[in-house]
Parts: structure tokens; C-alpha cells; sequence
């Protein structure tokens, strides 16, 4: 019986194309197509995989190869991408300009579009979203505005447009579709809908067997439930593969509501170390991670807000916000979490959570009917969420 | 909270979809030669050999639609007006769009690389068959026709200069590595030519890199992709350089085929009357979503065992697949569709018309200066322009006066041959052949280009003789279809290399039996 050939295939296969271009790829008589394409396929493998570590590498590998071509503007296109995904806001736009073809090809405004929501400024990236969309309905432009709108409060908009961009997809695309599946996923799981988001997982994971993303939300919604041991294990076995802080926190936090200190604390002090490690090396990518950490795992109100104040300087958007409005909550500083709260809340994104914090906040700050308010709001969105849950 | 989302993380950013399943090569399509027993057609529909040849993909459906007709009798007085190609355009559309009801033939093949084939709609009867790959099989209808059918891997049946095409209307993807950040970056705004322009160094033949544009790509250059000059290249002797070589590109390579011999009378009801075998073909991918449903043991697939082929609910079949490529005329797509993936749409391309018409007159004002400078008559009127000109236009009406003439006239056929019973066949025009998109099968001819396509006609440098003037003589005989392929008129041409554009045979000798296409390499 035929299955899905799913991720284990997939990386084979790029593994594979590394081999065969590495040779070729830096030689004296340089094939742009070949270099082109190796170094897109260390960007592959390490994006796909979610290895934000190997990322830094590709960010090398570009940077050697750029020289290399005399129209080097596919590999800008990358670059583009290897910043956005290690949260280096700054390098996507200057990659962006460094070739105008680049700054204007679909995939570029995609990127701008993106560069604005991460920046706060959503009216433009819907604009963006939707101007590219207007000259192609490509699946990857319809997701980015399903997110948007899913963010914005429109939850059965935003599914609709994940399923138009599933339809999109040809039978040749199975990890994209399942990536929507995902997404179509979470969006139920944000809204207290485990069953349906169950589906979409299991429906994910028949699309493309044995990716990581969707046991990663399996185990999140295990733990969502209370099925901490279940989750444990699946988290341990993605971050088996390589390092994942991330996931090691949530094996932490797990850990902690199962009622097992010993092995919380030691889970979320490799976290942490991970975290620190990858901060003292130069990168930025765990910022939020960080203040997730000690906001809520280590309950240090004044680190908290240190990393949120960094995180924020890089992109201030509702996320950031929220956060440091969260830190200053823990640092026993109310007024101003109050302040970036209200900020938050200013860009009228519709998020449970971002309702559940507010309620606290309020609360704290007081004024306990608007706290109330918020609290019901975000139960009615969400009655589970003050549940577990991992920051992705 | 989640604070972004990246469908990055699984975008292909550069296009690594292998979706060359669906690429379709060619249709033929010719009366079996053989006339002692039943009157047959043959059809035969090549595509990619993907993923290598003989096996095949089980994520593509492909379909042969069939659609039989009258011949059409034209008065003598044809309408060749704006008006008159607008009435035409008409008929054709309420014909297939109301009048014809194709029949098909879809054909998937499954993972034990069983080919399994729907006949669907023919007046000798619906039915299913599967059948082994890569062998002959014979079939039979539930109205007793006995129908040859082959699906494998064959050698390719093209035989052609396609480097040379793409030189003639400077296509910058087959010579240099463009970036996908420039998709806009394919015929360059270069005239385009049969014959070299002088400092056209972006497309002229290197020397030093002789197999340039055939697998050998080079970086694309900055600075403008444009040619500033205003003659044709000659070289010391005062001969013109051609753009093609003559030689077979496709020379050594393999496709995969699906082949079909049929009895007219199981196509239809009436064989006396319907004399013309009107067929395309198309292919089509599984789409994400059912191609979950359609993988054992999900539970989603048992809980919904609709997906399942119902005979009654066939369109249900094709909404789970996306249409990718469409084939019917030669050269239609690669020289009047541009290639486009929103101009698929096989032989409803009449709502392309009115692009047709510009593109013809931009492609007038490419190769028909070239036509002139080597001597000939040429049906586009340029102005007597000593060099090919890059001209584009944005109105029909404007075009229209300068492409009438390709349009309308009558392709002359180098001799009787084709004619089998001495009817009073008209001859085709180029409005016919490539308006609506199909290979239209006269079964009282040979089935010769433009009356089908028979395996050994040499289709390009017939499509490039629709640009020849047909009232024109050469050597006291008029110009017909033929004449480009003559070794004879390249040799007294003041032009090197001195050869036909394409080659004249195939690297393969065709099988005078079915399946007719050669033996895979």
C-alpha cells in the first residue's frame, strides 16, 4: 500500500542535491544554477528541519556565494529569508534593496508585507498581502493574509482563505499542504476547538508523515489536556535531533504542572542556557523566547523585562508589546504594563491571550470590571487558555 | 502568544515542484494507412518521461478529448474581414461550446504501474479498462470495436531544433540562468528573426561556447537586455547566419506515450458524415487536498469513500485535480500562446483570439523582414523593412490589416499526395489550423500537417512556412508548406549554415505498426 512519502523522504532527497552540488557548486568553472541551488538547499533542509542554528550557516554560505554570481539576485531573495526567520529585521530589508528586482519581484513584497505586520503597521501589510494577491492567488500569499485576518478577530475568514490555498496545491506540494493543515490547526486550537484541531493535525500528518511541526502541535495539545507524560515524550524526541530551547522550556513547564520539580528545573535550565548561548554568539532569534522564560517560567519580572525591552526595539507590534506590558506585570510594575497593554490592545488584534493578560493587568492595576471584561472576553475566545501552551 | 507566522518555512522559494509529469510534448493524429479493414485513426498523446521513462507518475490524469465533426465547406467567397474573422471566431465557439460534445479518454496509471483508462462519452460505448504498461494491449468496447491501446515510454517523436526556436524570438531562459525574481524576463524586447542581427550578442552563436543554449546557459548580463542595431549579421562571404542549426534536439531522448488506435465508427454514430476527428489533450495534477484522501489507510479515506470513482459523478474526478498543460496544434502554445500558464485552455482558446491577432502581427514584423532579405515572398506586410523589427501591438484593429493575409490563405500542399480519394478537400488556412486549438484529423486525407499530424511531418518549419506568401512561385511552382524542409532551397540561400531549420527525420526510424512511435532509447 502506497503513503505519503512525508518529511524523512523529503530530507533524503535534499541531502541528496547537497552531495551532488557541493562539488561543483565552488569550483573554478562556478554554475550560478548550481551554486544557486545548493546554497537554496542548505536553506531547505535547515528551514524545514527548524534548525534556527544551521540558519547562521546558510547566512555564511550566501555570504560566500554572493561574489560568485554576477546576478546574484536569488540568492538576496534567500538572504531575505534566512533574516526574517533568525528575526533580523533589519538584514531582510537590506537584502531586499540590494537588488531591485528583488525589491519588486511578488516575493519581495510578500517580504515588505511581512516587515510591516512584524512592525506593527497591519493596514499595510493587508494592503500588501492583497495587492499580490490581486496579480496571483499563490498559496503562500493566502496564508500570510489568513493569518492576518485570523489575528484581526475574522477566524472563519481566515480559514477560508487556508483552504483556498490549500486547493491551490497539487499533489507534488504535500508538505506545504500540511504546513495549512497546521495552521488551519492552530486556529482552532487558539479558539478552544481541540477536536478540530485534531483533525487538521491528523489530517496533516496523513499529508506528510513525520514532520516535526505537527507532533509539535500534537504535543501541545496534549498537554492543552492534561496529557503532560504524552507531551513530554513527543517534545523530548524532537529535541533529541538537535537543539531546540524552545521545546526544552516546554518540557519544563510540563514537567511543572505534572507536579515533577526535579526534572522542571533541570529542562528549563538547559533552556535557558540554550537561550544565553545563542544570545552570547550574536543572534536574536530567543529574544522572545527569553522573555517568555522569565516572565512566566522563572517569574523574574526585572529580566523579563529587560529581554522584552530588546525584543521590542527590534520590531514593536502587538506581540512585543503584549510581552513587555506582561514583563512589567511580573516586575510588579503596573503602571507600565498597563501602558504597553493598552498598546497592545490599540492594534485591535483579537487574541485570547492577549485578553487573558489584559484582565490580569487591569486587575492589578484595580480596575477590576475592565479586568473582568477582558478575562470573559478571553474565555469566551478561548476557554482553555490558561492552559498550557508554547510560544511559537 | 504566536506573534508571526511563515509559510516560508515550507515555501519552495525557487520552484523545485517537479510538475514535468504534466508537461505535454505532442498530439498526433492520422488515418490508419492501412484501408482494407475498419477505418481507424490513430492518436497519440506524448508527454515527460517522469520520473524515468516507463514509469510513471500516479499523482497526473491525462485526458484525450475527441470530438468529431464535418468537414467544413467554405464558399468561395470567404469573408476575410475583421468581420469575417469575427463571425468565424463565433461559429467556432458555439460549436464547442454548445454543439460538440467531446468524448474522452482519461488515463491514469497506478502504483503498480497499471494504466488504468475511462472511455467516456463515445457513441460505441462507455467503459473501463486496465491495462499493463509499456506492452500493447488490445480492448474492447461494450459495442464489440476492438481499440489498440499502449501507455509507456517511447522514443520522442519530436524532432527539432528548439534551441533554434527560442534563438529566432531571443528567449532568454534557454541562454542564460535568470532569476526567479525575474519572471518578466523571457523573450526579450529583441526582433525577433530567422536570421542573426548584427550585434544581437545576446543571442548570436558563440563560437567559443558552441553548445550554448543547447544545456549550456550563461549568467545573464546586467545593463539593458535590448539590441540597438539595424541590419542582419552577414559574414565575410555575404551570407546571412541562421538561427538554427538543423539539428534534433530532442535527438536520444524518450517520452512517455499514450497511444490509441480507433475504429471511427466507435468515435461516431454517423462515419459518412463526420469525416474530421477533431482531439487535444490535457493534463491534469492530484490536488493536495485529495491526494490525502486517496492514501490507504487514512481514516479520513474511509470515512469518506466518495472519493472513489462514481461513473455517475465524473466531473467529481477532475475537480480533484488542477489542469497544468493543454495540447492540440503544434507551435500553438510555444509561438502564439507565449507559453502562459493562464492560456490554457486547449481548443476553447477562442477567447485568445484577439491576443493571437497581435501576436502574429508582432511575430510578422520579426520574421518577415528575415523571409524577404533570403529572397522570398513573404504574406506579412512590412514595409519592405531591410531588418526585422520588434513591433508590438495593443489593438487588434491595428494588427489585423498586416496578419490577414497569414490568416486567410490557403496553405498550398506540395503535392496530391496528401489527397487520398481526390475529394474537393479545401485547403487549410492558418485560421482554421490553429483557431480552435486542436489537431483536426481529415480522414480522407493522409492526415499529413495541416490534416493531422503524422509522426514524420516536420511541423516546425511547417509552422514557419504559414509566414510564407502561398501566391508566390519559386522555380514555376507555388510556394506550399513543404518548401522550408527543402534541402535544395537552403543551398542556393546566401545563408550558413546552409541546412532546413529543423532536422528532416526523426533520430528514430517510426514503426510501420502500432504503436507506431519507436522503441525508448
Amino acid at each position: 500500500m502506497a503513503t505519503a512519502a512525508g518529511y524523512a523522504a523529503e530530507m533524503r532527497r535534499i541531502d541528496e542535491d547537497i552531495a551532488k552540488t557541493e562539488a561543483a557548486a565552488f569550483s573554478d568553472l562556478a554554475d550560478p544554477d548550481r551554486i544557486t541551488r545548493h546554497v537554496y538547499r542548505l536553506y531547505q533542509k535547515a528551514s524545514i528541519s527548524g534548525h534556527l542554528a544551521a540558519l547562521t550557516a546558510v547566512e555564511r554560505a550566501i555570504d560566500d556565494a554572493l561574489p560568485l554570481l554576477s546576478n546574484p539576485a536569488d540568492l538576496y531573495l534567500l538572504k531575505a529569508h534566512t533574516a526574517f526567520k533568525l528575526h533580523k529585521l533589519a538584514d531582510v530589508h537590506a537584502a531586499l534593496l540590494a537588488v531591485p528586482s528583488v525589491y519588486d519581484s511578488e516575493e519581495g513584497r510578500l517580504i515588505r508585507a511581512d516587515l510591516d505586520f512584524q512592525h506593527g503597521h497591519y493596514q499595510a501589510a493587508e494592503s500588501g498581502y492583497v495587492d499580490v494577491l490581486g496579480h496571483e492567488r499563490s498559496w503562500g500569499a493566502l496564508a500570510r493574509l489568513a493569518y492576518l485576518r485570523g489575528k484581526m478577530g475574522d477566524v472563519a475568514g481566515a480559514d477560508r482563505l487556508y483552504e483556498e490555498a490549500e486547493d491551490q496545491l497539487t499533489a507534488k506540494e504535500m508538505r506545504a499542504y500540511a504546513w495549512l493543515e497546521v495552521q488551519r490547526g492552530f486556529l482552532d486550537f487558539a479558539h478552544g476547538q481541540h477536536d478540530a484541531a485534531r483533525l487538521h493535525y491528523r489530517r496533516a500528518d496523513a499529508a506528510y508523515p513525520g514532520y516535526w511541526l505537527i507532533d509539535e502541535h500534537i504535543a501541545e495539545l496534549l498537554g492543552a489536556e492534561g496529557r503532560y507524560d504524552e507531551a513530554i515524550v513527543i517534545y523530548q524526541r524532537i529535541a533529541a535531533t538537535f537543539g531546540r530551547p524552545d521545546l526544552e522550556q516546554a518540557i519544563g513547564e510540563l514537567y511543572d504542572l505534572a507536579g515533577r520539580d526535579r526534572p522542571a528545573v533541570y529542562w528549563k535550565e538547559r533552556a535557558l542556557s540554550a537561550y544565553l548561548q545563542s544570545v552570547q554568539r550574536g543572534e536574536v532569534h530567543y529574544y522572545h523566547h527569553l522573555v517568555d522564560y522569565y516572565a512566566d517560567a522563572a517569574e523574574d519580572g526585572a529580566d523579563a523585562v529587560k529581554w522584552a525591552s530588546k525584543d521590542l526595539q527590534m520590531r514593536e507590534n502587538f506581540a512585543t508589546q503584549a510581552a513587555l506590558a506582561w514583563a512589567f506585570y511580573r516586575d510588579g510594575r503596573i503602571g507600565d504594563a498597563v501602558h504597553w497593554i493598552d498598546r497592545a490592545l490599540a492594534s485591535d488584534v483579537v487574541d485570547a491571550l492577549l485578553y487573558f493578560r489584559a484582565g490580569e493587568i487591569y486587575s492589578a492595576a484595580g480596575h477590576e470590571i475592565e479586568g473582568r471584561n477582558f478575562r470573559e472576553r478571553a474565555l469566551n475566545l478561548n476557554p482553555t487558555v490558561a492552559g498550557f501552551h508554547v510560544h511559537h | 502568544m504566536a506573534d508571526h507566522n511563515d509559510p516560508n518555512a515550507v515555501n519552495s522559494i525557487f520552484s523545485d515542484i517537479d510538475v514535468s509529469a504534466a508537461d505535454l510534448y505532442d498530439i498526433f493524429g492520422f488515418p490508419v494507412d492501412d484501408r482494407s479493414g475498419v477505418e481507424k485513426v490513430v492518436i497519440a498523446l506524448t508527454f515527460a518521461a517522469v520520473p524515468q521513462t516507463g514509469v510513471f507518475d500516479t499523482d497526473m490524469l491525462y485526458r484525450i478529448l475527441i470530438a468529431p465533426d464535418r468537414r467544413i465547406a467554405r464558399s468561395g467567397g470567404d469573408d476575410t474581414s475583421l468581420a469575417g474573422f469575427l463571425t468565424y471566431l463565433e461559429g467556432v465557439k458555439e460549436k464547442y461550446l454548445k454543439i460538440l460534445r467531446p468524448s474522452e479518454v482519461r488515463v491514469t496509471v497506478d502504483h503498480n504501474n497499471r494504466a488504468n483508462l475511462r472511455f467516456i462519452g463515445f457513441p460505441g460505448g462507455s467503459f473501463s479498462a486496465s491495462i499493463a504498461t509499456n506492452e500493447v494491449s488490445s480492448v474492447q468496447s461494450p459495442g464489440g470495436h476492438s481499440i489498440n491501446v499502449f501507455v509507456g515510454g517511447r522514443d520522442d517523436a519530436f524532432f527539432n531544433d528548439l534551441p533554434g526556436f527560442f534563438r529566432s524570438i531571443n528567449y532568454a531562459p534557454q541562454f542564460y540562468h535568470v532569476p526567479h525574481t525575474m519572471p518578466d524576463v523571457r523573450e526579450l524586447k529583441i526582433p525577433k528573426t530567422f536570421l542573426e542581427l548584427e550585434g544581437n550578442d545576446l543571442f548570436n552563436y558563440d563560437p567559443q561556447f558552441p553548445q550554448w543554449g543547447h544545456g549550456m546557459k550563461k549568467e545573464l548580463p546586467a545593463g539593458p537586455l535590448t539590441w540597438n542595431g539595424n541590419r542582419f549579421k552577414k559574414d565575410q562571404n555575404g551570407n546571412f547566419r541562421f538561427v538554427y542549426s538543423g539539428q534534433d534536439a530532442r535527438a536520444g531522448q524518450n517520452c512517455h506515450a499514450i497511444i490509441l488506435e480507433l475504429p471511427l465508427t466507435f468515435l461516431t454514430a454517423t462515419s459518412d458524415e463526420h469525416r474530421i476527428v477533431n482531439t487535444w489533450g490535457e493534463s491534469w495534477v492530484l490536488k493536495a487536498a485529495h491526494k490525502v484522501e486517496t492514501i490507504p489507510d487514512d481514516p479520513l479515506w474511509i470515512e469518506h469513500p466518495h472519493v472513489l470513482l462514481d461513473a455517475l459523478n465524473l466531473d467529481e474526478e477532475l475537480k480533484k485535480y488542477k489542469l497544468v498543460d493543454t495540447d492540440g496544434q503544434a507551435f500553438a502554445d510555444a509561438a502564439l500562446s507565449e507559453r502562459e500558464d493562464n492560456r490554457q485552455l486547449g481548443a476553447n482558446n477562442f477567447w485568445l483570439a484577439p491576443h493571437f491577432i497581435k501576436r502574429l502581427g508582432h511575430l510578422g514584423w520579426g520574421f518577415g523582414p528575415s523571409i524577404t532579405a533570403l529572397g522570398l515572398a513573404c504574406a506579412f506586410d512590412h514595409d519592405n523593412s531591410p531588418v526585422s523589427v520588434h513591433r508590438t501591438y495593443s489593438s487588434v484593429l491595428e494588427a489585423f490589416p498586416r496578419v490577414s493575409k497569414i490568416l486567410f490563405q490557403e496553405l498550398n500542399m506540395p503535392d496530391d499526395s496528401w489527397d487520398r480519394k481526390g475529394l474537393a478537400i479545401p485547403l487549410r488556412r492558418a485560421v482554421d489550423v490553429f483557431i480552435p486549438n486542436v489537431n483536426s484529423i481529415d480522414m480522407d486525407t493522409t492526415g499529413t500537417w495541416p490534416f493531422g499530424r503524422r509522426l514524420e511531418d516536420q511541423v516546425a518549419t511547417r509552422f514557419l512556412s504559414t509566414f510564407l506568401d502561398m501566391s508566390a512561385s519559386l522555380n514555376g511552382k507555388r510556394y506550399h508548406v513543404e518548401l522550408l524542409n527543402d534541402p535544395a532551397l537552403w543551398n542556393s540561400a546566401p545563408i550558413e549554415p546552409k541546412t532546413p531549420p529543423n532536422p528532416l527525420k526523426n533520430d528514430k526510424e517510426f514503426l510501420a505498426d502500432f504503436p507506431y512511435l519507436a522503441e525508448p532509447w
